[in-house]
């Protein structure tokens, strides 16, 4: 039961906007004449972009080489477990009949390697590759322990299946002279990553450091031993494992592999000319796609603005003709007045 | 009242049941003791006191609660038990079942698709909510539960052996309270003490049932008549009585005394929890229920739970997307089986084998990705959907309340919105079911015309007063302030505003309104005060009639000491004079004097006139002598007085000087008081005119139950004919040459529906008869009239009286009058002492005593003899026909079901525009079965006829049950205006059979409107049931009493008035609104806005959820199938609840789609709400297949943007959440259709929410959070210019096409939503000014007789139109009425000629219609006389188009030759037309007065 008070004043509600729902409100009206404007603006706004992204589209030159036809022979060579370590090269030509101008970066590009697998990606143990415990294999199954039941560094299917070609840039200013372009493997990853979420064990000597474990199944080398030019690109912060280890998200993706250092003959970017590509091939290969290698420089907008230039012409034309056809409606319905059906 | 017992258990917290109390209450059987705490407690055998004593303190210390004290408790919960029982009662709701299922999901290793625990959250969120929500409520409920326990009160205390105050909740059963005036009542107490000499005690049952008036308890009988004051110590008696019921109106048991005699006891005894002592001094009682055992508690049932149609709706969506998920799940399912199977040999690099190196076989992985879509994609059935839904009806509810325009000031009450989830379905109805009394009128009721002895007397003056009281209140409703108004209304009128004043000052201030202290209110607030409105109360007499009454006064005051003082008198003056006495005390009505208790020295009967001789004694008390002589009963005498009057005689004759001199003492204000009873005439008139005179400062009040029982009351004071006292055991009235005159009231037969009668029995103090006076129902009473010879004079005299007044009473029931006939029997001794006998054994039976009492009640209400009629008016309510012209207007059908007599009701229909004059009206009154059905077919043909576009197809389904589920009921309103339909109680009990109703429902879909009249309360709930049933049709019922409880039941939404009739029907309602008129406001504007922010803000809730699944499902054509997600499991989990939730509840709870002045302007924008346009299928899946569009513009831009680039899944799944907010925001811009600065901030929110936690979420923890482990990827998106430019063009080329679309179709083909916007956005200030008055413009066929009253504002419409019906009664009778001839009728004068000939017209062309002998068309003009006996046995229903005469809307509806007013006329006898319909038609008119009036035109 509820008591019933007797208050003395009376019970007339406040008369206050919010409580008569009576704030000061802007209407939006939906039909043609009211919104003309606003498609009107949003195609120049469009338009205007995407004309801006088409232009600097233009400026990007890329190349894409897919060398999986052409050094297919390493790999049948590869699928024969005996020839586990025997090198093979494939070399492949090509010419840049324009110079490409600025930063160029070295791609490689797989076609069909599903890295968003939803078993694929949880495949990893952040607390190993963060330094902390290098033994943690929680979730790295099934790819934890060796059959020995070491456990594995880098362990999951992420690390395991590192794409691990090794792609080498050579200009060939003759026949006879063959450069090697320069080719920086730091700067290829994000700072945050290579900093903060990878992270070595904490032992001076690094192989000490992975003591009491074993390299993933897959890899010909073990972790710290990635990189032999640089020992301050071993273990789990190296640039290429990084690289992989942020797993892509279409099954056709391109990852940094290298870019361009600008020195010798190379401080303006590439000169136009023949190159050639050498693959030093591992045997890695065993999924239905294509690989590819990619040279491209980027622009402010990145290194994708042809899509995005299209897509704000596009929308801005469609919302031209919108607004067009409004027009020509708003104006064939000038004289009608607002009536009642009723 | 029909009260649903588990309704009523329903709400009560388990674990309150009653606890078994040790040995003083025995629950063997239905029955319960009760012993008072007082005696030595049983259990304890020590005899020494002490030891008791130290039991019982025990018991009160420790063990109180094995004892069913009067602790109130609530609260649902305690400290430890709320968890446990919180949860349980939330996992009742199979969504929540559902979401705990999924996030449990997770914890299955092979399908988890998010962490364990982060899956909780979400559902973990929802449940704190509302666990918050139950708990705070079950706080506030402690609260206030713990402050009505410490109330005080004074309770007796054994040790003390005095009354000690105490707590309430201290109190227990057994226990002796003291209250006194203006206290509450604790707890159910027996009455065992009052401080009245009478032992009554007046209760005001307000809190309990809303009702004002004062009720009368009773103690318990053989404790009255104590001498001294009553000690609890001595009381050692057992009471036995009902176990603890629900029951307001019963209450059984007896009481056993030590000497082993046993007593009655009955509700008069009981004092009901949280009544309130009023007019009482003190009183004392034992506690026979406690707590929650009390009826009050036991009544008091929490808001209903419905389930709206919307959510119904909703529902059903919600499964589609529950297939919709399924058939998803079941998709990616088969894809990734595919998949797998696909690269299953090649042994891909990417695959990832099972721990033991094996590959997964297909359908294991079909069957893990399948459970695991279903977690990813759980997103599709909104978790937050029934919060929000919650929240937002809340919010609904809160402004409902909240509307200054809903509020009414005169009983100072708002809106009450008692149901909180079905305020959308006051935007979808489509059928309101009213009832008239009360609802559509005030339910005060005004004198206004009587018959006596077969003559009438029609108070003119009378008329012309209430006329003018309506003017007076238009013009205190006009805004411009007129000085002159008040001194225009003349003496009366400022007369009655002190008395006002003075009334609202004094007597108010109990009243549940509250104090309204504002004197310039005052005169205003008395309108609509409960029964005693100066205008109910100053009734003007009829001059004649005074004379009359004047003139038997005078008689009687010579005659009264001759034998036989009424024999002197005429047959007629006798009438009269037995007439107003009986009009005076043939009622319930308490006198009162303004917030004084009761007069505590009171005349007892015995003293008024010492008995002089053992003669006179003996003639005195003839009955109780001749009662013991007829029977033995005589000691368990009921009748107090003869009870009473042998043991006390000696006592009170030995007090008898005393009290006289006290009396005269304590009673200045009754001169009139003599040794002999009643003053002399001479000095009785003088006295008279002295007691007059200082009446303003001694006011008395007539509490009654019924207002038309205080209309008599004040009818009567008018031919001075005072009712000055009523106690149970007599009446005093006052009459100016008589003096007081005391009856003895022997019984009192209370009113009840079967009856629809009520008696007193009485000795007449003039000629010491007993006679019995009779007021009720005229159809009751006539029939119960002695029934009289033809042969003698007297006999045909009698007869010729019957008729006539049967024909006034006809007359009084076209004119919408409340008739009531009041009747006389004079018993002889022995009559009365064997009837007696029976009615005594009738009243000590304990089973079936009501029964008993009604036949016995039967037995003496025969061979009445006729006194005379009344005719009693109870007035519409303010802005009645204008609302139901808006309702109309806005596409709902009003049924008006009432008990009501059909000619009443059918006036009140045209009064209030319900019934138009330019249209037909079929009336149904059937005798039987067969009948029925053939008037049926006829009227289904002829309706069929009448409208040959829509016939073909009509006729093809009109026999078979083929409703369409949604008919909007304006589609047949195409052609000419539809009848309407009458149908009166036996009629409609016949078509609501299985056979008929289906066709009984086609001919009343056709009709525009819809009066049943004479139904019960369980026919108002059938017909409900078979609308809302049949048609599929949202039904929306309005009412005030008791009797539409049932139907407010049924409905589908429930309205109750607060009126005056108590608060049954605002219990069992859904919404309680002060008057009928805030419906209009309440539908059209309020529910219109509930239903549209609603439909839309769950139509936006499944795009929002599809849409956003839309992404993920898309992405899984590029994870083949595996079910990853590139959303952040955070921002997938959080985002419904928290980044895009805000905006759309201030939507949801502000948005306004057409602003209020519009919508009440255009009513018919209502429509879009019945049909619903805004939320159907057809909406539901255009907007899942925008959702689908947008989904895959806002996943493809993404995509391709990204397509050839580095990015990472969650780089790339970032943007896409941003993406979709940002969809989903300028998507709810769209939808939005007002923007206040509430909804720009909750968007800003939402943006600054998503970022900022995703900032700080991204840079919490670099190695958290697998799989996406976010470290830095917003701050590196944030530093991406592809970023910002995805995150442009997405939204916008997502929401483009429908965005285009919308602006088409509301240019084009815009909706009348959308006209309404565009209107209100063109003149927003133009079309403020005009609002008031373009509601009475587009009401066709408004009077327009005079252009000043244009210009009035709302209120002063029904004015006009009130007055120009009240204008033109008078005129109808020209010979009786010489006052109306200055009224300015001469305009309506000239209608009958005019109709005669249109209705000859129309006859003409209809005899294709009416099949020989059934259905007849009428022309009053020229209709045959008749008898009216004959013709009573078939109701009288052909007269009602005599009130198109009395209106003015008839000439503009002439004028604008509108269609041909016309009666059509189904019945089965062959209606005649009766004599009287003739006698009071205008006669014809000169023709140069009818020429004067076609000039009008």
């Amino acid at each position: 039961m509820k008591r019933k008070f007797q208050n003395s004043q009376s019970r007339l509600p406040d008369n206050t906007a919010v409580k008569q729902q009576q704030l000061p409100a802007y209407r939006l009206q939906l039909s043609a004449k009211e919104i003309l404007s606003g498609f009107f603006a949003t195609g120049v706004f469009c338009l205007g972009i995407g004309i801006i992204l088409l232009l600097s589209a233009k400026s990007i030159k890329e190349i894409e080489i897919n060398y999986t036809e052409k050094c297919a022979n390493c790999a049948k060579l590869r699928e024969n477990a005996a020839n586990f370590d025997r090198e093979c090269t494939c070399s492949i030509p090509f010419y840049l009949s324009e110079a490409m101008r600025g930063n160029v970066y070295m791609y490689y590009k797989l076609y069909g390697f599903y890295q968003n697998l939803y078993r694929y990606i949880l495949s990893r143990s952040n607390s190993q590759l963060v330094g902390t415990d290098i033994k943690d294999v929680t979730n790295c199954s099934p790819f934890k322990n060796s059959p020995d039941g070491t456990p594995i560094a880098p362990c999951g299917a992420i690390a395991n299946s590192i794409f691990n070609d090794t792609i080498v840039l050579s200009y060939n200013l003759n026949l006879s002279i063959h450069i090697k372009v320069p080719m920086l493997r730091s700067g290829i990853t994000w700072w945050t990553d290579k900093y903060i979420k990878f992270q070595n064990p904490g032992s001076h000597n690094l192989s000490s450091a992975f003591a009491g474990t074993t390299k993933p199944l897959y890899w010909p080398k073990p972790a710290y031993e990635l990189d032999e030019e640089d020992p301050g690109n071993n273990g789990f912060i190296n640039d290429d494992f990084i690289v992989w280890m942020r797993t892509a998200a279409f099954p056709t993706f391109k990852k940094l592999y290298r870019r361009l250092h600008r020195i010798q003959h190379f401080t303006e970017g590439l000169p136009a000319g023949s190159y050639s590509f050498l693959f030093l091939d591992f045997p890695v290969s065993r999924f239905q796609g294509e690989k590819s290698v990619v040279l491209s420089t980027l622009t402010w907008s990145g290194g994708s603005s042809l899509f995005l230039g299209l897509a704000y012409v596009v929308t801005g034309a469609v919302t031209w003709l919108a607004f067009f056809s409004m027009m020509a409606i708003h104006l064939r319905l000038k004289e009608r007045k607002v009536f009642f059906l009723q | 009242m029909e009260r649903e017992p588990a309704a009523a258990d329903e709400p009560r917290p388990p674990g309150r049941r009653r606890r078994r109390r040790r040995r003083r209450r025995r629950r063997e059987g239905r029955t319960r003791t009760v012993r008072s705490n007082l005696l030595p407690f049983p259990g304890a055998e020590d005899p020494t006191a002490s030891a008791a004593k130290g039991a019982r303190r025990l018991r009160r210390c420790g063990g109180t609660q094995h004892l069913a004290d009067n602790r109130l408790k609530t609260t649902k919960y305690t400290l430890l038990s709320f968890l446990p029982k919180n949860l349980f009662e939330q996992f009742h709701r199979l969504a929540n079942v559902y979401f705990v299922f999924i996030a449990l999901l997770n914890f299955v290793p092979a399908v988890n698709a998010f962490q364990p625990g982060l899956a909780l959250a979400p559902v973990l969120f929802i449940l704190a909510v509302t666990a918050f929500k139950d708990l705070w409520e079950d706080y506030s409920r402690h609260r206030s539960d713990h402050e009505i326990n410490h109330l005080g009160c004074l309770v007796f205390s054994r040790e003390e052996k005095q009354y000690v105050n105490r707590f309430w909740k201290e109190i227990r059963v057994g226990d002796f309270v003291r209250l006194r005036c203006n206290e509450i009542i604790p707890a159910d107490i027996l009455l065992l003490s009052s401080s009245d000499p009478d032992g009554l005690c007046h209760i005001e049952t307000a809190n309990l049932d809303g009702e004002t008036n004062l009720k009368r308890r009773q103690v318990v009988r053989g404790f009255s008549e104590l001498v001294s004051e009553f000690n609890p110590l001595t009381f050692t008696s057992v009471i036995e009585c009902e176990k603890p019921n629900d029951d307001l109106t019963r209450f059984r048991g007896c009481i056993i005394h030590d000497n082993g005699k046993k007593a009655g006891l009955y509700k008069e005894n009981l004092l009901l929890r949280g009544c309130t002592i009023r007019n009482t001094e003190a009183v004392v009682g034992i506690v026979i229920y406690a707590g929650h055992e009390t009826k009050a508690l036991l009544n008091n049932s929490g808001p209903r739970y419905k389930r709206s149609q919307l959510e119904r709706q909703m529902n059903c969506d919600v499964l589609w997307c529950v297939l919709l998920l399924v058939c998803m799940s079941l998709f990616s399912a088969v894809g990734h089986g595919l998949w797998v199977q696909r690269y299953q040999e090649k042994k891909s690099l990417f695959d990832v084998p099972e721990s033991d190196g094996t590959s997964l076989s297909p359908v294991t992985a079909a069957v893990y990705s399948f459970l695991t879509m279903i977690i990813v994609l759980q997103v599709l059935i909104p978790i937050s959907l029934y919060v929000s839904i919650e929240i937002v009806k809340v919010c609904q509810v809160y402004f409902i309340n909240q509307d200054t325009e809903l509020y009414d000031e005169e009983t100072d009450s708002q809106l009450q919105c008692r149901a909180l989830n079905i305020t959308e379905d006051l935007g979808q109805i489509q059928y309101i079911f009213s009832d008239k009394t009360g609802t559509l009128t005030e339910n005060k009721m005004v004198f206004r015309r009587c018959t006596v002895s077969g003559i009438e007397y029609s108070h003119d003056a009378n008329a012309q007063r209430l006329a003018r009281y309506q003017e007076a209140d238009s013009e205190e409703e006009e805004v411009v302030p007129r000085g002159g108004s008040l001194p225009q209304r003349g003496s009366t009128g400022s007369h009655q505003g002190i008395r006002v004043l003075h009334r609202s000052q004094s007597t108010r201030s109990h009243r549940r309104t509250g104090s309204r202290a504002e004197a310039k209110r005052a005169s205003m607030l008395s309108r609509h005060t409960a029964f005693s409105s100066p205008m109910e109360k100053d009734i003007t007499p009829d001059p004649k009639l005074l004379e009359k009454v004047s003139e038997c006064d005078r008689c009687l005051a010579f005659a009264r000491h001759q034998e036989h003082p009424l024999a002197h008198l005429s047959p007629e003056l006798s009438d009269i004079f037995d007439f107003f006495i009986a009009l005076t005390i043939c009622n319930t009505v308490v006198v009162t004097s303004p917030d004084q208790p009761r007069q505590k020295v009171r005349v007892r009967f015995e003293l008024k006139s010492p008995v002089k001789t053992i003669e006179d004694f003996l003639r005195r008390f003839t009955p109780s002598r001749l009662t013991s002589g007829c029977s033995s009963i005589a000691g368990v005498a009921t009748s107090k007085s003869a009870h009473k009057s042998g043991p006390s005689l000696l006592s009170t004759l030995a007090n008898d000087g005393a009290l006289l001199r006290l009396e005269e003492r304590l009673d200045p204000q009754a001169p009139g008081l003599t040794s002999n009873g009643y003053s002399s005439g001479a000095d009785g008139w003088a006295q008279h005119k002295a007691a007059r005179e200082p009446e303003p400062e001694q006011e008395l009040r007539y509490e009654a139950e019924s207002p038309d029982e205080a209309a008599l009351v004040y009818a009567a004071r008018a031919y001075s004919c005072a009712l000055v006292d009523r106690l149970h055991d007599q009446v005093s009235v006052e009459l100016p040459h008589l003096g007081r005159l005391t009856f003895e009231l022997l019984h009192t037969l209370g009113f009840d529906s079967i009856r629809k009668r009520m008696s007193v029995v009485i000795r007449h103090p003039l000629t010491d008869e007993i006679n019995v006076y009779t007021k009720g129902a005229d159809s009751m009473v006539m029939d119960l009239l002695l029934p009289c010879s033809t042969d003698d004079a007297r006999g045909r005299h009698q007869m010729k009286i019957r008729s006539k007044t049967q024909n006034y009473l006809n007359l009084y029931a076209v004119e919408g009058l409340r008739t009531l006939c009041i009747a006389k029997r004079v018993l002889s001794k022995e009559e009365y002492a064997c009837w007696l006998q029976s009615h005594l054994e009738a009243e000590s039976a304990l089973d079936n005593r009501e029964e008993l009492l009604f036949q016995s009640a039967i037995r003496l209400e025969t061979n009445l003899h006729l006194l005379g009629a009344t005719g009693i008016e109870d007035r519409l309510q303010d802005g009645v026909p204008e609302t139901i012209a808006k309702l109309r207007q806005a596409g709902l059908q009003i049924w008006v079901l009432t008990g009501d007599k059909q000619e009443t009701a059918i006036n009140i229909a045209y009064a209030c525009k319900l019934l138009d004059h330019d249209e037909e009206v079929i009336t149904l009154n059937a005798e039987s079965q067969e009948a029925c059905a053939a008037l049926l077919d006829q009227c289904l043909h002829y309706v069929q006829s009448r409208s040959p576009r829509s016939a073909p197809e009509k006729t093809a389904s009109s026999m078979r049950v083929s409703f369409s589920p949604v008919c909007p009921p304006s589609a047949t309103t195409t052609s000419s205006p539809s009848p309407s339909l009458v149908i009166d109680g036996r009629s409609l009990a016949y078509a609501l059979e299985k056979n008929l109703e289906d066709k009984f429902l086609f001919l009343a879909k056709q009709c525009r409107s819809v009066l049943c009249c004479r139904s019960t309360p369980l026919q108002k709930s059938m017909v409900v049931k078979l609308v809302r049933s049949k048609l599929k049709a949202m039904t929306l019922a309005i009412g005030d009493g008791a009797n539409d409880v049932s139907m407010i039941q049924v409905a589908d939404v429930g309205v109750g008035i607060s009126g005056q009739e108590g608060m049954q029907a605002v219990m069992a309602s859904d919404f309680a609104v002060p008057r009928f008129r805030y419906l209009e406001r309440l539908l059209i504007v309020h529910g219109h806005w509930c239903y549209s922010r609603l439909a839309n803000m769950v139509l936006y809730f499944f795009y929002k959820n599809t849409m956003f699944v839309g992404l993920l499902f898309w992405f899984q054509f590029y994870c083949g199938f595996s079910a990853s997600a590139m959303i952040d499991q955070w921002y997938l989990i959080f985002f419904n609840l928290l980044f895009s939730s805000l905006p759309q509840l201030v939507t949801g709870v502000l948005d306004k789609d057409v602003p209020a002045d519009v919508l009440l302007t255009e009513p018919q924008l209502y429509k879009s709400g019945q049909n619903r346009e805004e939320y159907g299928p057809r909406t539901f899946w255009l907007n899942m297949a925008d959702a689908a569009f947008q989904s895959l513009v806002c996943f493809f831009i993404p995509y391709l943007a990204y397509y050839d680039s580095d990015a990472d899944m969650f780089t790339w799944g970032t943007p896409i959440t941003a993406i979709a907010l940002f969809t989903f925001l300028l998507h709810l811009g769209i939808e939005t259709k007002t923007w206040t600065w509430l909804n720009w901030t909750a968007c800003g929110f939402s943006i600054l929410l998503f970022f900022t936690v995703a900032l700080i979420y991204n840079a919490s923890c670099a190695t958290c959070y697998p799989p996406s482990n976010p470290y830095w990827t917003m701050q590196t998106l944030m530093g991406d210019p592809v970023f910002y430019l995805t995150c442009l063009i997405a939204p916008v080329a997502a929401l483009l096409p429908r965005l285009f679309f919308k602006a088409l179709q509301g240019s084009l083909f815009p909706t009348q939503l959308q006209l309404g916007r565009q209107l209100a956005k063109r003149s927003p200030k133009k079309l403020r000014a005009p609002k008031e008055t373009s509601a009475q413009e587009r009401l066709p066929g408004e009077p327009r007789t005079e252009p000043s009253e244009q210009g009035s504002l709302g209120p002063s419409g029904s004015f006009s139109q009130d007055r120009s019906s009240q204008v033109a009664w008078p005129a109808q009778q020209p010979a009786c009425s010489p006052e109306a001839s200055g009224e300015p009728s001469v305009v309506d004068v000239s209608v009958p000629l005019r109709e005669d000939t249109l209705l000859e017209g129309l006859s003409s062309q209809t005899p294709g219609l009416s099949s020989p002998g059934e259905v007849i068309l009428e022309c009053p003009g020229d209709s045959k006389m008749k008898p009216t006996s004959a013709s009573r046995a078939a109701p009288l229903s052909s007269i009602f188009s005599l009130s198109s005469f009395s209106s003015l809307n008839w000439i503009s509806s002439l004028s604008l030759v509108s269609g041909l007013g016309s009666v059509l006329q189904f019945s089965r006898s062959g209606l005649q037309m009766d004599k009287q319909d003739s006698e009071f038609l205008p006669s014809p008119l000169p023709p140069d007065q009818n020429l004067q009036a076609t000039d009008y035109f």
